[in-house]
């Protein structure tokens, strides 16, 4: 049963119902962020303008935004690097032993709400004079990687047959020698899923930030705060600099468009 | 071996050297005079051969670090910016101020001094002042043929000729715990006060007929959404000709006559005194900022050397030339300054000076809370255009948890 | 050699145990002690400003809380700003999963841009939001004009706040709940359907009865977890209102956010934390339990 024209049309034009409110915003902010603060105030809203620079030109030049940018990127990567460190192993025996504890144990902190572990961290950091210190922030944004970490690669494991880690076993490889030379070089598509998503979170978080760092380590979404609680609400510019912000995570996920969608809907459908 | 034994020379000799070279902690709040000092410090550090090592942060969040520093007994931090009225008092009870025995007060206000002293001491510096003005649009007045109001009355009047479609006739905040501010002086002028001896007494009668013409005006005249605009939503609107008349503090006057930033030219930008109410015109003037040296201090000596300097005559004008109304008496008699600062800010800061009332919000140690509970019986005005029948129930309500406040940290009562 | 050997067995011998270790400690540092250490300090009336040392005042603080009516408001704003949102979410994304349940050109590119609100800053996408709804220069407002309807505070206001505020988080994670449905019902066999056309069933019949039985579990388990999200909500609305006007879009998140480092009032914070983190455990155990009946 071929669908006619009209029909094919129709769900072209329901397709666009669906894409264009979600894009939307994102359109919006584009534009916005090359307008003037004239083209923005404007009445009624203006869809052509002359695009200017100025606004990025503000946000890097007299904002240092590149500081936080590079904030931003040292503590998401060592935050995602020292996860898989430690999350790797322990999503291995997760889904080697059954331990389904474990898993529940890890998948709590994901659940919790991140403000009951951040009021303690607040009086500890600063007793131990790690307040805006890299360490306090990469040590916090872990909490955020690594459950993401241990939680999509316990399922990705489980996935891997077992027959290949075995042979290696049967060759005199011990488990872990197993796991390091065979396991991990076949795990790349979990890896680079669960590398991407919590790069992305870490990216995005903004309370744990807001608390425990100051001048030295602000990441960008608090920049991005505070330049429009007292930037006197300067549109143009605080539209590229969330252009500037979103931009990172949104290429990341074009590249990697098939793996967020993994990672973002297996814990659900998976049973 | 031997790169090894160079090595060591060198880690050791910077450690040498960073135990003879002198250094300070200073924190300063992201406000023009503290930009103005951190532009500054390097001819400070090249005088004195003292490293200054600054941070500047908002103020919010300077308040927050400081808090916690101190109360973690985890500070390194010798010399710093503070707000008198938000966290002075807290901080003075908390012992975190170091007492300011021999600097030399002499140059300033005594209504300055008021908030930098407990009990007979002086614990901070007066920095900067900031008074409640009337900002209005020149050019709109003549046009609907009207005088700028000198009180309440006229002002409501010229808010509803002046008020379109378009342009909202006054502005002023509507964000409850930030309106608070700017509301005091309506509250003072309807002859009402947030705290009286201790006690919270804002349901009033008289703190009651302000809160509901300010709710009145701001709902009849005011922009669209303003129980959600603190000054930062509220001047670029005033920028964008969108608003007649606004009343706020009096730093933002340099900025909506900045042709960068604004669309409407400086000669139609007028700057007015408060008008005066029923009860006369006592608008607040307030120091804004001061600086303290930390109790915790390790340098107390270096701090002090630094904190003249910072506070200096000679800094305060060119504050002054950088349109900062500092707290300094002398440098408004200055004839180099008074040649270049507007002669409208000038006018309302003798005013102000004269007649003006110290406080601009509850002075107590739990500000930021009183302030939110004064903040919501403020939107139920604004809400309600003044009207509610629920406003004086409401107004108790918050009295007594406001006198809750004052009794957890035992204010309550004592002035 | 032999030494070497025996070492590696213990480390073999021991893997479920060495190969998780570093992850549960940093996990029972990082998140156990600190709750631990909440619950502790709920018990007491420590308010770091106050220059009082640390009483233990067992449940005061909790009374206090218990009592203090923007307590109150806050849980059940908590509440219906999860309801709002994550219903519409819910039937929504069903929708659009249905839609798009099928081969064609272009829907890689349509589930690209339905991932993008899903990796957008939430503090950025507030911010844009908030120049939508800038009662007098937004987009918003201009489109309600343009329909002869009055303009709307949005968040500007008390009434509309909460709707305003919910609208973004549905705009924002509607896609999620389509994305995961989408992947639930390509991995649905076809016999059924099959069958039921046969028997003549109508769209809407096969719908209800083949569709919806077997996508339940996926649909569960994504609205808990959304539940617990939306519960959790902080980054948007402390960016577009910080909990205002007033206090009309303060929930239980904001407040205790509000409560720790704003006034510094630690005990009583760790109260509302309590009260979060019960909520949050309580559902997150229905997730379990839910997951295991349906297993069955």
């Amino acid at each position: 049963m071929r669908s006619s024209l009209a029909m094919r049309l129709l769900f072209a034009v329901v397709v666009l119902m669906i894409v264009l409110p979600i894009l939307f915003p994102f359109i919006w902010m584009l534009m916005s962020s090359f307008k003037t603060q004239v083209d923005i105030v404007a009445w009624p809203p203006r869809l052509f303008f002359s695009p200017t620079l100025q606004n990025y030109e503000r946000v890097f030049r007299e904002q240092n935004f590149l500081k936080y940018f590079i904030n931003s990127a040292i503590i998401g990567i060592s935050a995602v690097a020292l996860s898989l460190l430690m999350g790797l192993p322990a999503a291995f025996s997760i889904a080697r032993f059954g331990q389904k504890r474990l898993s529940v144990f890890i998948l709590v902190a994901r659940l919790m709400p991140g403000i009951s572990f951040l009021m303690p961290w607040y009086i500890i950091f600063s007793r131990l004079k790690l307040m805006d210190s890299y360490i306090a922030l990469v040590l916090s944004h872990m909490l955020i990687t690594l459950p993401i970490i241990v939680w999509i690669m316990a399922t990705y494991f489980e996935s891997v047959p077992l027959e290949i880690e075995e042979s290696a076993m049967v060759d005199g490889a011990t488990r872990q020698r197993a796991f390091l030379a065979v396991v991990l070089p076949v795990a790349g598509p979990g890896i680079v899923t669960s590398v991407t998503l919590s790069f992305i979170f870490s990216w995005n978080n903004f309370m744990f930030s807001q608390v425990l760092s100051m001048e030295r380590t602000r990441t960008l979404p608090i920049a991005i705060y505070n330049f429009v609680s007292y930037a006197e609400v300067d549109w143009g510019a605080v539209m590229a600099a969330a252009v500037a912000i979103m931009a990172p995570a949104i290429l990341l996920t074009m590249v990697f468009q098939k793996y967020v969608v993994k990672g973002l809907t297996m814990g659900a459908v998976k049973g | 071996m031997k790169s090894k034994f160079v090595l060591l020379i060198m880690v050791l000799s910077v450690l040498a050297v960073g135990a003879q070279q002198k250094e300070i902690r200073v924190l300063l709040a992201n406000h023009p005079y503290g930009d103005l000092l951190k532009a500054a410090i390097p001819e400070y550090e090249k005088a004195t051969g003292v490293k200054v090592n600054v941070e500047s942060l908002q103020e919010s969040q300077l308040t927050t670090k400081l808090t916690t520093e101190f109360a973690t007994r985890s500070s390194t931090v010798d010399v710093f910016m503070t707000r008198p009225l938000q966290e002075g008092k807290m901080f003075y009870k908390n012992g975190w101020y170091e007492p300011l025995t021999d600097y030399d007060f002499s140059d300033y206000p005594q209504n300055a001094l008021d908030v930098a002293k407990f009990g007979n001491k002086p614990y901070l510096v007066p920095l900067v002042t900031e008074w409640e003005v009337l900002y209005y649009r020149i050019d709109l007045f003549r046009k609907a043929g009207i005088e700028v109001p000198t009180n309440f009355t006229e002002l409501e009047n010229a808010a509803k000729k002046l008020n379109t479609a378009d342009i909202a006739g006054f502005a002023s905040r509507g964000r409850g715990a930030a309106a608070v501010t700017q509301m005091s002086s309506f509250v003072y002028n309807f002859g009402g006060k947030y705290l009286d001896k201790g006690k919270a007494v804002f349901d009033s009668k008289e703190a009651l007929d302000a809160i509901r013409y300010y709710g009145r005006m701001l709902n009849y005249y005011g922009p669209k959404g303003v129980t959600n605009m603190s000054w930062e939503n509220i001047m670029p609107l005033f920028q964008a000709g969108k608003v007649a008349m606004w009343t706020d503090a009096s730093v933002f006057y340099g900025q909506i006559v900045d042709p960068t930033k604004s669309q409407v030219p400086a000669e139609n930008v007028g700057i007015a005194n408060f008008p005066a109410g029923p009860k006369g015109n006592t608008p607040y003037i307030v120091v804004s900022w001061g600086m303290a040296v930390a109790k915790q201090s390790k340098n107390k000596a270096l701090a002090m050397d630094f904190i003249k300097w910072a506070t200096s005559r000679e800094l305060a004008k060119r504050g002054m030339l950088a349109n900062i109304t500092m707290a300094r008496s002398s440098v408004w008699k200055d004839p180099e300054v008074r040649a270049k600062v507007h002669p409208g800010l000038i006018a309302t800061q003798e005013f102000a000076a004269k007649f003006g009332y110290p406080y601009d919000r509850p002075y107590m140690s739990a500000v930021g809370e009183a302030r939110d509970l004064i903040g919501e019986v403020i939107i139920e005005s604004i809400n309600t255009a003044g009207t509610s029948a629920n406003l004086e129930k409401l107004a108790r309500e918050k009295v007594q948890a406001v006198n809750n406040l004052l009794e957890d940290t035992g204010e309550f009562g004592v002035f | 050699m032999s030494a070497g050997k025996q070492k590696g067995s213990f480390v073999e011998r021991h893997l479920h145990i060495l190969f998780p270790l570093p992850a549960v400690t940093f996990v029972v540092v990082m998140m156990l002690f600190p709750v631990l250490y909440t619950f502790f300090l709920s018990f007491t009336n420590w308010n770091l400003t106050s220059g009082m040392p640390l009483t233990v005042v067992f449940l005061r603080s909790y009374q206090r809380i218990i009592q203090e009516p923007r307590f109150v408001a806050a849980l059940g704003r908590t509440f219906s700003f999860t309801l709002m949102a994550v219903s519409v979410e819910t039937v929504l994304g069903m929708i659009i999963a249905l839609i798009l349940n099928r081969e064609f050109k272009g829907k890689g590119l349509a589930k690209l841009v339905m991932l993008l609100p899903l990796v957008s800053t939430p503090v950025a996408i507030g911010i844009v939001w908030n120049l939508f709804y800038d009662p007098t220069i937004g987009l918003a407002n201009f489109v309600l004009t343009r329909l002869g309807l009055p303009r709307i505070a949005w968040v500007g206001s008390a009434k509309t706040v909460l709707p305003s505020l919910a609208l973004v988080d549905i705009w924002q994670w509607t896609p999620m709940i389509a994305l995961i449905l989408l992947a639930g019902l390509a991995s649905l066999s076809t016999e059924p359907y099959e069958s039921a056309r046969v028997d003549g069933a109508s769209e809407w019949q096969i719908f209800w009865h083949v569709t919806l039985p077997m996508v339940m579990p996926t649909l569960l388990t994504a609205v808990i977890l959304r539940s617990i999200d939306a519960l959790k909500t902080f980054d948007i609305i402390y960016a577009m209102t910080g909990g205002g006007p007033g206090y009309s879009s303060e929930t239980l998140n904001i407040m205790a956010f509000k409560y720790s480092f704003e006034y510094f009032r630690m005990g009583q914070a760790s109260v509302i934390l309590v009260f979060l983190f019960i909520l949050v455990l309580l559902m997150s155990l229905v997730i379990m339990r839910l997951r295991k009946s349906l297993e069955l």
